[in-house]
Order: structure tokens, then sequence, then C-alpha cells
């Protein structure tokens, strides 16, 4: 009979007795013939049957055991004896179910960010294929830089690895910083965008929702002017338009109108951009010829069958025949020293160009969060095995009364895995709230934020984690070699029998795999919190405290020309607000910039590659008081003054990096500079600068990374500005006091300019440490987590063994011994535990080190400092646990425990 | 008793040796079968019967279906399977094996 079958009897138990009974009767109707036939009475006749039949309710027993699963009838009786047995202890019950809860519930909520962001495939046709192209510059120590034109456009051409090849760019051209102004309805709006290829919907591999997308032709324009078309995200095309038909439609974009030609489908976006609309691909003619200008992020789609290292050597060759190819032997290393503009070219799987370095933050988080939930099991091993041992006489009763041994084990099992099962829903349950919570805390700290979610797999998980959690902790007792001495200790007779040393190992070792993986945790949770810490106090150049800052974009019909007084006149107004004490208006928000790296000549200097032009890492274009209001100091020469602006002799200011590596101690005032103008901001032509002062370093890209070169430029002089500025504003106020204010003199400049992202700067400084914070937050919940159940996990082994030791302290006692000896005696136990577990914990913090120092910064994995205030609050808070165990076994009164025997 | 203790663990190989001979029967048939042939020395106690017929289906060396009789009653008659055909084999070797040895001390001790 096959397994099915034999299940299939269990339900149809009924059905399986009657076709008995009608063999039966069969059997019995024709034995009685035969009985009358011999000249029987019927009465006598039916005794007869009925003695050889024997007990008919027996003989249907015996038979149906064979067809039925004996085992899952066990396992019903097993399951409802065990619901008894939990809802008889509520206390152990809701103790074992909450840390469970938690255990999993945490677990879970963390593999769905791994299984979102790492496992789970990109959304698009066979994402394996999709290769992201970039460039790296070993002088500068740039990588993942986007492509020159002309070279994504060659390459495309010549290309035989990839079956399709497309770029995009999210900064520059018509719609500059990767954010555009929208009029949907009466108010502004600002949106995320990018503008694109049509190759790169090609290699993408995705079909608009509604409408069409871009033509090659409409992107590839010979003027470089883009067409006004747009295509949106499902995502912004449900939320301002409602869902309603709007494909052929007009919507203003940066002052212009576009027309709407299609709906990307939903969840679409290119490298995590939050994409909400989609624009075509703009290239000037003067921008594919510059092979020095690197715009555009490019992706490509291998062929069938080729694989990333076959399309890598390709890529390789692209670089070696480029001076036969081009006829320069500019841009790329070849055999002569190497130079700044010098880079090669690297692929890599998109999706982990799109996760980067956050991966190694989310595996760190599982590895913690795993550590949690051992510590949990644990807590309940002990817990289970605490209970096993007041469960002999049960036991022992139920071994007299002929339940073997196996059986017995299984009934342990069972009550076990019920626990985890319903553990793991709760924990389910909790893990939905907490991913909810996660992606409204850290929208941006990791990438795919919106992806994660709880799908199949990881309801997969959390069954398995579940699972493998119940058999783990139950276990325990029986690891412990106690099933039999449970199924003797009837025998016994006690329920307090002989304590070994060796029996209590299990528990031992318990504590101190407990207690060293709490001390691997908060270590962990300790360099994070320091590394927040370093990333706050580090000296950014400026005194950011009462800052406030937005931006905005004055986008078309407005030029240069016109930009200029219109910020001019903003300033004005902001300047006589009330609170404000100054105003300026500069290009780049620190530190949160992009290095630009432009090329620039200095009078009498030659680069150290030999280059007549040196690349400055940053241009900050400023406008209005912008080393007052923000707080830099400058330590050589002077500041910008109104005087320079009407004045024709150009001036800028260098950071103390530039000063120093260009003039290496001379004197940097009154040294001459050309500003590459055009290259960094579009307009202002390229004369030369007479420099006037040294600004002290202020951090560009992150509070974490060295000060680069950077070069001041006033906007005041050039009369000009850029399409967007961030505005910053040293105030006493407030952003959210401030904001009616500012809506007001921003309206009375331009009534169709909303403002972005208003926020005092201590937000931009968060903002900008974000994952490290995520990472301290997180790690930091859950070491104390860790911390917490491994004190409780410490204090219930050691109270159980002091227990144990009542009759052995009492007699103490009763001889006479000290009340501090006792407690002593039974603190030395804990406490020698906790040391042993303290030197695990930090050999395995050591073997972790490598884990965790990409994620640090300013303190060392191996930080004394971190590790010696870890393992002093690891030892108070194993001392409190072992104490209050020890103050009640001194405190017994002996009389009444050597009574009790 | 001792009638029924005769049979012990011989059962199944009677059921085994009389399907394969007679073709398919029922439980009852099993009985009248077994008692006739052995002019009443061999009688079958129901309660061991239908065990032992429900774990020789189990084993898969017969299988049952449910048949009219000639009567037109509802039956359950069992059949022996290949797998059965060779248990049987496997089992008459070594009942002959054990009777024989059995014989041979009852008639030299």
């Amino acid at each position: 009979m096959s397994l099915w079958s034999r299940m299939a009897n269990v339900w149809r138990g009924r059905s399986v007795d009657r076709e008995l009974d009608e063999e039966l009767q069969f059997h019995i109707d024709g034995r009685m013939r035969e009985l009358m036939a011999d000249g029987m009475t019927r009465e006598a006749a039916a005794v007869e049957v009925a003695r050889r039949f024997g007990n008919r309710l027996r003989l249907r027993e015996e038979s149906r055991d064979v067809k039925l699963m004996p085992w899952l009838d066990d396992l019903g009786r097993d399951v409802s004896y065990g619901l008894r047995t939990l809802r008889r202890t509520p206390v152990f019950t809701a103790v074992a179910l909450l840390t469970l809860a938690l255990g999993i519930g945490a677990n879970t909520a963390i593999f769905s960010i791994v299984n979102g962001v790492i496992l789970r495939p990109l959304d698009f046709p066979k994402p394996e294929q999709l290769m992201y192209l970039t460039t790296e510059f070993p002088a500068l120590g740039l990588t993942r830089n986007p492509l020159s034109v002309q070279e994504y456009l060659e390459f495309r051409k010549i290309n035989r690895s990839f079956a399709a090849v497309g770029a995009y760019r999210t900064m520059g051209g018509a719609y500059t910083t990767g954010e555009v102004n929208l009029t949907a309805g009466d108010r502004p709006l600002r949106v995320r965008s990018v503008s694109v290829d049509a190759h790169l919907l090609n290699t993408l591999g995705v079909q608009p929702a509604q409408g069409r997308f871009f033509s090659e032709e409409e992107t590839n324009r010979a003027g470089g002017l883009a067409p006004p078309l747009a295509i949106l995200s499902y995502e912004l095309w449900q939320i301002v338009f409602g869902g309603q038909p709007v494909v052929g439609q007009a919507l203003n974009v940066e002052g212009r109108l576009h027309e709407i030609i299609g709906i990307m489908p939903s969840g679409i976006d290119v490298m995590d951009n939050r994409t909400a609309i989609w624009l075509p691909l703009g290239l000037p003619a003067a921008i594919r010829q510059d092979r020095g200008f690197h715009i555009l992020h490019v992706i490509g789609r291998l062929k069938d069958g080729v694989t990333a290292q076959a399309a890598q050597t390709e890529l390789n060759a692209f670089l070696e025949n480029w001076v036969e190819r081009t006829g320069s032997s500019d841009h790329v290393p070849t055999n002569r020293p190497a130079r700044a503009a010098d880079h090669t070219l690297r692929i890599e799987p998109l999706q982990d160009a799109i996760v980067g370095d956050a991966r190694s933050s989310i595996w760190i988080l599982q590895v913690a969060v795993a550590f949690v939930l051992l510590i949990a099991c644990a807590n309940l091993a002990n817990l289970l095995t605490a209970r096993a041992e007041s469960r002999r006489r049960e036991f022992a009763v139920r071994a007299a009364l002929g339940a073997s041994r196996s059986r017995l084990l299984r009934q342990m099992m069972t009550e076990g895995v019920m626990l985890c099962v319903a553990g793991g829903m709760l924990g389910l349950w909790l893990a939905r709230i907490a991913v909810q919570g996660l992606i409204r805390a850290y929208p941006t700290s990791v990438p795919r934020m919106s992806e994660i979610s709880i799908d199949l797999f990881v309801l997969l998980f959390a069954l398995g984690v579940s699972m493998a959690t119940g058999v783990l902790f139950s276990l325990a007792p029986v690891a412990q070699g106690r099933m039999n001495d449970l199924v003797t200790a009837f025998k016994e007779g006690g329920d307090r029998g002989a304590s070994g040393a060796g029996r209590h190992h299990i528990r031992r070792a318990l504590v101190v795999v407990e207690v060293a993986l709490a001390v691997m945790l908060v270590i962990g949770a300790g360099l994070l919190i320091r590394t927040v810490y370093n990333l706050t106090s580090v000296d950014a150049g400026f005194d950011r405290s009462r800052l406030v800052t937005f931006s905005m974009t004055l986008a078309e019909p407005y030029d240069p020309d016109t930009r200029g007084p219109a910020y001019q006149r903003l300033l004005d107004k902001l300047r006589v607000a009330p609170g404000v004490q100054g105003a300026a208006v500069m290009s780049g928000l620190p530190p949160n910039r992009s290095p630009e790296a432009i090329p620039t000549r200095i009078e009498n200097h030659t680069a150290a590659d030999g280059s007549a032009v040196e690349i400055v890492d940053y241009y900050q274009f400023v406008m209005g008081d912008y080393f007052e209001t923000m707080g830099v100091p400058i330590v050589a020469g002077r500041s910008f003054e109104p005087a320079d602006a009407a004045s024709p002799a150009r001036v800028v200011i260098v950071n103390e990096t530039l000063a120093n590596r260009i003039w290496k101690g001379r004197n940097p005032i009154g040294q001459r500079v050309r500003p590459n103008l055009s290259a960094a901001i579009g307009f202002g032509g390229n004369s030369w600068h007479t420099v006037i002062g040294v600004a002290r370093d202020v951090k560009q890209s992150g509070v974490e990374k060295d000060t680069a070169t950077e070069l001041y430029v006033s906007l005041d002089q050039l009369a000009m500005a850029a399409p967007t500025m961030n505005v910053v504003l040293r105030t006493i106020l407030p952003p959210a006091a401030l904001s009616r204010t500012l809506e007001r003199l921003v309206r009375e400049v331009d009534a169709a300019v909303p403002i972005v992202r208003l926020r005092d700067m201590e937000s931009v400084f968060a903002e900008s440490i974000r994952r490290p914070r995520l990472l301290a937050q997180l790690l930091g919940a859950f070491a104390g987590l860790a911390l917490l159940l491994a004190a409780v996990g410490t204090y219930g082994v050691l109270s159980y063994m002091a227990t144990e030791r009542r009759r052995e302290i009492g007699i103490r006692i009763a001889l006479g011994a000290a009340r501090s000896s006792v407690v002593a005696l039974v603190m030395k136990q804990g406490l020698q535990l906790t040391i042993i577990g303290v030197v695990v914990g930090l050999a395995g913090a050591l073997w972790l080190n490598r884990l965790i120092a990409s994620v640090l910064f300013g303190v060392q994995p191996t930080d004394v400092a971190t590790m010696g205030t870890v393992i002093a609050t690891i030892t108070i808070v194993a001392a409190i646990a072992c104490w209050l165990p020890a103050w009640r076994a001194c405190r017994l009164d002996p009389n009444a425990v050597l009574r009790a025997d | 008793m001792a009638r029924q203790d005769a049979l012990q663990g011989s059962l199944p190989l009677l059921v085994l040796k009389l399907l394969a001979r007679r073709g398919p029967l029922h439980g009852y048939g099993i009985t009248v079968q077994i008692e006739g042939m052995s002019n009443e020395t061999l009688r079958v106690q129901e309660g061991s019967l239908y065990p032992a017929l429900h774990r020789l289906e189990e084993a898969k060396w017969i299988k049952a279906r449910w048949a009219k009789t000639d009567s037109g009653r509802k039956a359950r008659v069992y059949e022996i399977t290949a797998a059965g055909r060779s248990q049987l084999e496997a089992e008459e070797d070594r009942w002959k094996a054990i009777s024989a040895a059995v014989g041979q001390i009852l008639k030299e001790a």
C-alpha cells in the first residue's frame, strides 16, 4: 500500500472499518450456514461463531493497525498532549514563545532584506546577462565612473560580446541634476529623472505598459537637443495622475511642454535611481567630440552563451587598439608614465553594481541576527532541559506504563517543534511589521529598498528556521544523556537524583556559547557606534550648527544671464528675512557632492604626470557671503568682496589641499589659474583668474573621505548662475519655522519654482552617514537583545545549579560558613563560565574582523578601548546575573533545607 | 488451542499456497479449504486469519478486490501476486527444510 493510501486511511478510518465489517459479515454468514447445516440451532451456531471470532472489536483494531500509519495516530496524541502540557505551564510557554517570536521575527525581517536586495534577481528578462560598464582612473583613484560619449558610441558599434548596449545620464544636458520640475495640477513638483537612449530600453528588455518608448532617432538628434517627450514611471502615473489615461497629453517639465508618449511597467528602474520620469537623451556635438568628458552610464546585455570574462577581454582589447583607432594616446594607459586622465574599462553584473558595498552591511546584519537566534535557542534549550528535569516523574510513570524511549523522545520533539511553529508564526507577523518599519525608517539606506517584501522564499526561510530551531533546542535535554535517567528515575524513587558534575556539561557549554555570541555582537555594535561617532565628529571644515539649506532650479526659459540676477534678487530678500543672519548660494552641497575632476590650467605649473593641465577635483560656484555664512575660515589672503563683482580682474579662492599640492609652501596669493568654466558649468569662458585667498578644507563627498582639491569661483563676478543651486542660510530658526517665509520669497522671484529638500545642515550630515547609522542602530538593538538574553540565560543556569546545591549550601551554612563565602562560591561558578565565554567571544570577534572592517571608520576592528568597554559591560551584566542566585543561596535557612529531605 | 498452535507461523504459507493453486478465494473460502483439505486437523481461527490476510496484502504478496459470488453477494476475494509466488517458493523451501530437520530429530533422538 502506498504511503498516500496509508495516509488516506487515517482520514478514511470509518470507511475502512465498514469494509472490514462487510468482509467479516460475509464470513460469519458462511460459517453460520455451515454449522446450521451440520444440525446446530441458529443460537448455538451464533455462540460458536462468536467464540471462534473472539473479540470482534479487537480483531478490527488489529486489522486496522496494519492499514494505518500508526505514527500519524501517535502524532495526533503527542500534539494534543503537548498542547495540554504547554497550557499547564503558561509562564514557560509565554517566555518561550516571546523569545522565539523575537528571534525568528528579527531573522525573517533581515532575511527579507538579504532576499530582496541580494538574492532576488533584477526584475528584467534574463537579468544575469545585464552588465554595468564603468571606467576606472587609477591615477585619480576613481572607480565606477561613467564613459565618454565617443568611446560609448565606438564600443557599441564594434563590440561582439553584447547583444545590446545602451546608455543613460542623470546629470547634465537640458535636465541637469537628475531631478526635474513638473507642473502637474496646481502645484510644482520635483521628481527624479533619467535621460536614456533608445538602446538602453532595448537592452533592459522591458516593454512599455502603455504607449511606446523612444525611437532611435529621437534619442540621437544630430543637433543634440532632445525632443520634448516623456515616459512616466508607473508609480508617478498612479500617484500624480491617478492612473487616468495620459498618453498623448502634454506635461510641463522644467518649464517646457513635453508629450507623454508612454508609461513604464510597474517597478522598473535603472541602477536604483528611483526614476519617476524617463526623458530622451540629447548629446550635443561638443560633448560627442570630448573624450575627457565622462558622462554616460552604460549597460550592456551579453549575447547568449557569452561569459562576462569574454566581454572583459574584449573591453581590454578595445583599450589596447585605442591608439591606432583614435590616433591619440590620450586617455588610455600606454607605454608612458601614467596620466590622470588615463582610464580602463570594467564590467560587473548589473545587480552587483546596484547592490555595491551595501552587500557587506546586509550580511553583517544577517550574521548578527542569526547570533541573536542562537542565543535564544541556547536559552530555550536551557529552559527545556530544566523542564525535562522537573518532568522526570511524569516520564518515569509513562515509561513504566510501557512507553518506549523513542516514544518519549518524540513527545519532547513534538512539543519543541510545536513551540517553534507557533513562535515562527508570531515571528512572521513581527517580521511584517519590522519590514514595513525598516522601509519607512531607512528608505534610501540600502539599494532596492522598495523591493523588500515577505515573499514565498522568505516564508520558506521562516518555516525552515522555525523547524530547525525546534529540533535544535528540544534535542538539548537528549544530548545531555538524560533520557535514560529520566526513564529510570522512577526506580530510583526520588526526583532529586545525585547531581554529578558531568551532568552540567551541556548547561555550562550553553552559557559559554551565549556569552561568546553576545561578546561578538556587542563588540560589533560598539565598533559601529564608534564609527558613527567618529563620522559625526569629523571636522567638515565649516560650522554646521544653525544652518538651513534647500535647493531650487530655474529651468528654461531662464538662461545663465537671467538666472544670475534672479538668484541675486532672492538672496537680497533672504538676507533681510526675520531670523536670518546670512545667506549664500552654492553649486555643490557639502558633504554630499560627486567628484567633477575638471582639467585646469595653472600658470607656471606642470602636473605630476607631465600634462599641462592639473585635474581639480571640485569647482564650487558661490554667490553672496559664502564663507561668512557657512563659517569657513579664510586661512590666507581675503574672501570675495562686493567690490570684486564690478572689477574686471577675475579672482578665485582655493582650498588648502589645492594650495599645498600646487604651490607646495610657496605663497599661493597672486598666482594665476585658468578655470575651465565651460566644462564645469557651461558658461563663463576660460580666462586667467588670480588667487586672492586660501579657504580652510571643506569635506566634499563624504566626511569619511580625504578632502580633495577645490576651486571657488564667484558667481557675483560672472553675474550668471547654473539652473540648480543650493541656498544656505545662517539662522536661529528651524527649517519648519522658516518654510512659509521661504516659500513666499521664492514665489516672489518665480511662482512656478518649488523649494526642494528644505532641511538643516545636521540632517544633510545624517544623510551622508545613513548606512553606518543604520548598521549601528540595528546592530545596537541586536546586541542589546543578545546581552539581555545572555544575562537571562546565565541567571537561569546559575539559579538552577544553586538550587541543586541547596543541601550542600545548607550544610555549609549550618557548619558556620560565612554568607559571603557562599556568595563567592556560587558567583565563582558563574564568573568562570563568563570568562571562558568572553575569551571565546574575543577570539570569534577577531576572526570576524574581515567582515566588519570594510564598514568601519576611524576605528580598528581590534580597537582596545572598544574591546575593554565591551568586556567590562559584559562582566558587569554577568556579575549581576550571577549575584542574584548567589544572594538567594546565601539567605537559605539551613533548617528548612535540611528538614525538607 | 492446540489446533490453533499447530498453525502458528504457517498460516501465510498455507494461504499463499491455496491462492496459488485454487485461484482467487474469499476469506471464508480459505478457512473452508484449509479445514477440508486437512480433514479438519487444521482449523483456522478467524481472529488470526484476517490480520494475516491484511499483512499479506500490505506486503503486496496478495491483492484484494470486491467481487460478486455465485449467489450474487458481494465478497472480498484475494489473489496471489507475482511477488507472492516468489515469496511462496521461498517459504515452501524453508518449511520443507524445517520439517525435514524436525522429522530427523524425532526419528533419531
